[in-house]
């Protein structure tokens, strides 16, 4: 078990060198502060509701880029190390598969939170300066469901990279996640104005498809309507977590069977 | 103590259509250096990747240790080199065995006394804070045998070694395997360098179309004929084996 965790510290430890040792991180970073510390600032004729709005995109912006991290993170998590051949050696040590995927994935996880920290706490910065209450319960809230559900997306990246090559893989995930945020809740109501075949798939992509939709938080914080019940807010980190850990089950089968 | 360092029983292994190794039976003493030679696409590659676990064989038994390669803990003896790995370009190579060590489940002094010490055999202590990407191919080689030493193996297992090595390198990397023969490690690798297996093996063996067409001693090869490797190596081609 000791042995088992110093591999996968070891791992972790990897990946999140790995990526914040990559420019384009950095490039990420600082386009989000180019563009949020602006909005978060603006106060266009002293309107709340403006404020409001440019607090909500703000936060759009936010989601847009942990997205993105944690894509493109996932994505090429197992590619590169096929691609550089850094995996033969890798499994010549007395390290799983299992632990391999565990500890990378780890790893991904810890430095898409990083950023997605650093985003919240500029966020939390404007909003403090702005004379704003965001320090709540809801806030907390807001940030443990976004968490997960970049974990949750870290996931479908690294699963989809082994099932498809890494671009489509990517690509696939980057329309499915939004279109579920903005449409996912809608999807039961189609359903019930289309029939047969379509009705059954429909309902069954409901029920199957990743719904991004139930991590957000970004109304009840822009608009100070406070937080979830807790039987909620355990419902959706419960989702998340076994949604997660399907997708790491699926990625574990797929990267056995991989021809290496 | 096992007599045997690895084992490799009527093995076989199919991709699709194509068989990359037919029936392969193969082993390795204790203390043995053996060469596995070949030509491009003679099943040498796929069979190390049997060897240590990477793939499992269509048919047939591989052992290593005595026990099944493919679980992680068997490979804990072992220091694998592949053909030609890049490592991960943004670290630097103390930082490069640090990670392996880790995944070895060594302990941090350790990992540092190694390290120290395996950085001086393949002279990269000037270079070591330097990014891997920025090393040439023979640099990434070193590298590439400094962690498959880290963890002390019985076993080395070499894909290739002395590909991308300039004359100089070549003639350091020889000397090191041949301290490493002298310390009793027994020592597996592929090679087209037939110059250099005839200097460091004991025995060799020789692969054509995924069959094993010798295995034995390179005096006897050489006996055969009285001949360098090179010519018996193209002879034992053409013949598909030794009479």
């Amino acid at each position: 078990m000791k042995g088992s965790m110093r591999r996968i510290g070891a791992l972790v430890k990897l990946s999140l060198l790995e990526l914040w040792r990559r420019n384009d991180m950095f490039a990420l970073l600082v386009l989000s502060l180019v563009l949020l510390v602006p909005l978060s600032l603006a106060r266009p004729f002293g309107a709340s509701g403006a404020t409001r709005y440019f607090d909500e995109v703000a936060l759009l912006l936010v989601w847009c880029y942990s997205l993105f991290i944690a894509l493109g993170i996932g994505g090429r998590l197992f590619t590169s190390e096929f691609a550089n051949r850094t995996v033969y050696p890798l499994l010549a040590k007395p390290v799983s598969r299992g632990e391999l995927l565990v500890g990378k994935y780890l790893g991904a996880v810890v430095a898409s939170w990083s950023a997605l920290a650093f985003f919240y706490i500029l966020w939390v910065a404007s909003s403090l300066l702005r004379g704003g209450e965001c320090l709540t319960v809801c806030l907390f809230q807001a940030f443990i469901l976004h968490a997960l559900f970049a974990a949750l997306a870290v996931a479908a990246a690294v699963a989809g990279s082994f099932l498809l090559t890494p671009s489509a893989s990517t690509t696939l995930l980057a329309i499915l996640f939004p279109a579920m945020f903005f449409f996912g809740r809608h999807l039961p109501d189609y359903a019930e104005n289309v029939s047969g075949v379509l009705r059954g798939l429909v309902n069954a992509f409901y029920w199957i498809a990743p719904h991004a939709e139930f991590f957000d938080m970004r109304q009840r914080l822009v608009h100070g309507w406070g937080g979830v019940e807790a039987g909620v807010f355990l419902a959706v980190v419960g989702y998340g977590v076994v949604y997660s850990a399907v997708l790491l089950f699926l990625a574990h089968f797929l990267f056995k069977r991989k021809r290496l | 103590m096992e007599d045997k360092v690895f084992e490799l029983d009527g093995v076989s292994r199919s991709f699709g259509s194509l068989k990359a190794v037919d029936n392969l039976t193969l082993s390795l003493g204790r203390g043995e250096v053996t060469g596995f030679l070949g030509t491009n696409g003679a099943g040498k590659t796929t069979t190390i990747k049997m060897l240590i676990g990477l793939i499992r064989p269509t048919s047939g038994t591989v052992r290593l240790f005595g026990g099944d390669p493919t679980v992680s803990a068997t490979r804990a003896r072992i220091g694998y080199m592949p053909e030609m790995a890049y490592y991960y370009p943004y670290l630097n190579v103390r930082e490069l065995l640090s990670f392996y060590g880790g995944v070895c489940g060594m302990d941090k002094q350790t990992v540092k006394a190694r390290t120290d010490e395996l950085l001086e055999e393949v002279e990269l202590v000037e270079a070591a804070k330097r990014p891997l990407k920025t090393y040439s191919k023979g640099m990434l080689q070193r590298a590439g045998i400094a962690q498959a030493l880290l963890n002390d193996p019985d076993l080395l297992v070499l894909d290739e070694p002395f590909t991308g090595l300039d004359p100089l390198a070549r003639i350091h990397f020889r000397n090191l395997l041949k301290k490493l023969r002298g310390q009793g490690k027994s020592i597996f690798f592929s090679s087209h360098e037939l110059g250099e297996t005839e200097l460091l093996c004991d025995n060799v063996a020789i692969m054509k179309k995924g069959q094993c067409i010798y295995h034995g001693p390179v005096d006897r090869l050489a006996g055969d004929g009285g001949g360098n490797l090179e010519r018996l190596f193209l002879d034992v081609l053409k013949k598909g084996g030794v009479a």
